[in-house]
């Protein structure tokens, strides 16, 4: 491939797609990590079901886009706090490692579940506005793609007004420093709990119905998400939900970068590649302060 | 307690002795090879216990061992002729020195993230192992693997290795000197150690024990055991294929050990002596009488009911009904999930 300002440009736009997919993911698995400090190894699979919903909302219903993308968004955050109250929550005081297992544990049933009704052929969820080019700031991209950009940008700024300044974000920050002093001080944790994983699981939702469009969606691609929205997190510097984004939007960056200059088949390992660096150089993540893990 | 000495010792020796003699007993070949898979796996589990029992760290990485330890037997061993006892010290050593940078890279991060950063490097190799089609023939496996050949000292017949019940008796040594090292290692100072990581690093570094140091140890043992499994898997099935480091792997053998009893030799074994057997039972005629599909979502759904209703395994299971007959007062011993 010859170098030219064309392809870079395109390259660094599928970057930043997929680091919107990236921080969209790593957006409501990090709500959840940095309230409950429990892992949920079935977040990425919690994206693919989603997918499957699209996937069939748009193929067996006449809904419009628009309505289509907030069933997605509101059943999401159904399914994440049934898996919430089934899974998450009665293995809340329990340690790491019973989180790790009841968590995979899950996520074997939600991908297997995935094989048996789709099998693993890989689905394409097209939209109208997959196909419409437009060029904007000089690059082109189909509308679908300006619109992932667009949402993403709003969505991590609603998230920092609301964990900031409105009654239930200050409350959630409060759970997440300290969950036995907030129960003293009458907070329903429980209340919480399920609010943060509605929460979570409706911004997966709307990644989901946004950004699968662009990719296929089939029954394994969640542990992979899952993956590299934990090692977003890892490298953000644990629980920083700002330092997370930054940091999908570096592995997005990355795949795109070594995807389209030096090996499309390799593009994952360079990510990781770099998170292992990061790990040898910065074991507290790019963004994070001196804290013991 | 010498009287439980006493039992134990029996119980072993004829577990030994029943080990021994089987082939003799059963001459089917499917009999004999779900022994071969039962006797692989529980050292496996063994092994993967070392760490996520021991010194109390889930690696979901260990499959890649038994993977690569594979692959280091066809491409390596079996072309450069090392014989089969070559190939499995060829593949447990260098395997060992992999688990060794592996480690050092893995231990500066602990608990969840040690879980995550090791799952990485499973899917990684997985997914490098599948695109390195020049080298290992990608997903359509690396063939050719040789039976193992077996020369008589002193003489010059070689026995070519093919029947189900001389793989067995050549697994058998090999895989009862793996068991005895982890037992020795876990018995010993060093095993009293890992407990000391895994309950609290801070007090055991204290006490003078260092940490990662004993990590490491628990580490790479686990590693050498698991590559010279996996090259006896490659002469057995003579054939390596990416799926033999797949994420399957690792949810069977935690299943096997988190059902057994998580950090305990006993509940191990019998985990991974059930979940190796079983799935054999639901075979009707060499079809599988239930959808892989539905099997591991089975598993999936009994690792969440363990960690709710049964967090010591079936060990802890049995040592409360030991108790429950001795109607003594001592409290359980620690939880370690």
């Amino acid at each position: 491939m010859s170098f030219s300002l064309t392809t870079l440009m395109e390259q660094v736009l599928n970057g930043l797609t997929l680091g919107s997919l990236y921080a969209l993911v790593t957006l409501g698995l990090v709500l959840t990590f940095s309230v409950f400090n429990v892992v949920n190894f079935a977040h990425g699979d919690l994206f693919m079901v989603s997918g499957y919903t699209l996937y069939l909302l748009l193929n067996f219903t006449q809904f419009p886009y628009w309505f289509i993308v907030i069933l997605v968004i509101l059943l999401t955050g159904v399914y994440s706090v049934i898996m919430e109250r089934l899974t998450i929550n009665p293995i809340l005081d329990k340690s790491f490692r019973a989180h790790i297992i009841a968590t995979l544990g899950l996520s074997i049933i939600i991908q297997n579940a995935a094989v048996w009704f789709f099998t693993t052929d890989p689905r394409h969820v097209p939209t109208i506005y997959t196909s419409q080019i437009v060029t904007l700031f000089g690059m082109r991209a189909s509308v679908q793609r300006w619109i992932v950009l667009a949402v993403t940008v709003l969505v991590f700024i609603a998230l920092q007004w609301f964990v900031r300044y409105t009654k239930l974000g200050k409350t959630m920050r409060a759970v997440s420093q300290n969950q036995t002093v907030s129960k003293l001080l009458g907070i329903d944790t429980h209340r919480i709990s399920i609010i943060t994983f509605a929460i979570g699981g409706a911004i997966t939702g709307l990644a989901a119905a946004l950004v699968s469009p662009l990719f296929n969606v089939y029954p394994h691609m969640g542990s992979m998400l899952t993956l590299k929205a934990l090692a977003a997190i890892i490298m953000g510097g644990m629980g920083q939900v700002n330092g997370a984004i930054y940091a999908s939007f570096i592995i997005g960056m990355i795949e795109s970068l070594f995807g389209g200059y030096v090996s499309l088949a390799y593009k994952d390992v360079a990510a990781f590649v770099f998170f292992i660096a990061v790990l040898f150089l910065r074991p507290n993540g790019l963004f994070g302060k001196r804290i013991g893990l | 307690m010498k009287q439980k000495k006493v039992f134990r010792i029996t119980l072993f020796i004829l577990l030994a002795a029943f080990l021994i003699i089987a082939p003799q007993v059963f001459k089917s070949g499917y009999i004999l090879n779900a022994l071969i898979d039962a006797t692989r796996w529980t050292v496996f589990a063994l092994a993967f216990d070392l760490i996520a029992g021991q010194v109390g760290q889930v690696s979901l990485g260990q499959s890649v061992f038994l993977g690569l330890g594979a692959y280091m037997t066809s491409l390596v061993g079996s072309r450069f002729g090392f014989g089969w006892f070559g190939s499995i010290l060829f593949a447990a050593v260098t395997m060992a020195v992999l688990s060794l940078f592996v480690g050092v890279a893995f231990f500066r991060i602990r608990h969840v993230t040690f879980a995550i950063g090791t799952l990485g490097f499973a899917i990684i190799a997985q997914m490098v192992v599948n695109s390195a089609v020049d080298i290992t023939g990608g997903s359509l496996c690396s063939l050719g693997v040789k039976r193992p050949l077996l020369s008589i000292p002193f003489t010059d017949i070689a026995l070519k290795i093919t029947k189900p019940f001389q793989y067995y008796y050549l697994l058998l040594p090999v895989a009862a000197l793996l068991f005895l090292l982890i037992w020795a290692v876990n018995r010993s100072r060093t095993g009293r150690a890992f407990i000391a990581v895994r309950e609290d690093e801070i007090r055991a570094a204290a006490i003078g024990i260092n940490p990662l140091r004993y990590k490491l140890i628990a580490f790479v043992l686990s590693g050498f055991v698991i590559g010279a499994l996996g090259s006896f898997q490659a002469q057995y099935l003579s054939v390596v294929c990416p799926s033999d480091m797949g994420l399957e792997i690792t949810n069977t053998l935690m299943i096997m050990v988190f059902v057994g009893g998580v950090g305990k030799m006993r509940g191990v074994i019998i985990g991974a002596v059930i979940f190796s057997v079983l799935p054999r039972f639901l075979e009707v005629g060499g079809e599988k009488a239930i959808a892989p599909q539905l099997q591991q979502m089975v598993y999936g759904l009994i690792l969440i009911l363990v960690t709710l209703y049964m967090p010591n395994g079936l060990d802890g299971v049995i040592s409360s009904l030991e108790k429950k007959g001795k109607k003594s007062k001592t409290p359980h011993s620690e939880t370690v999930l």
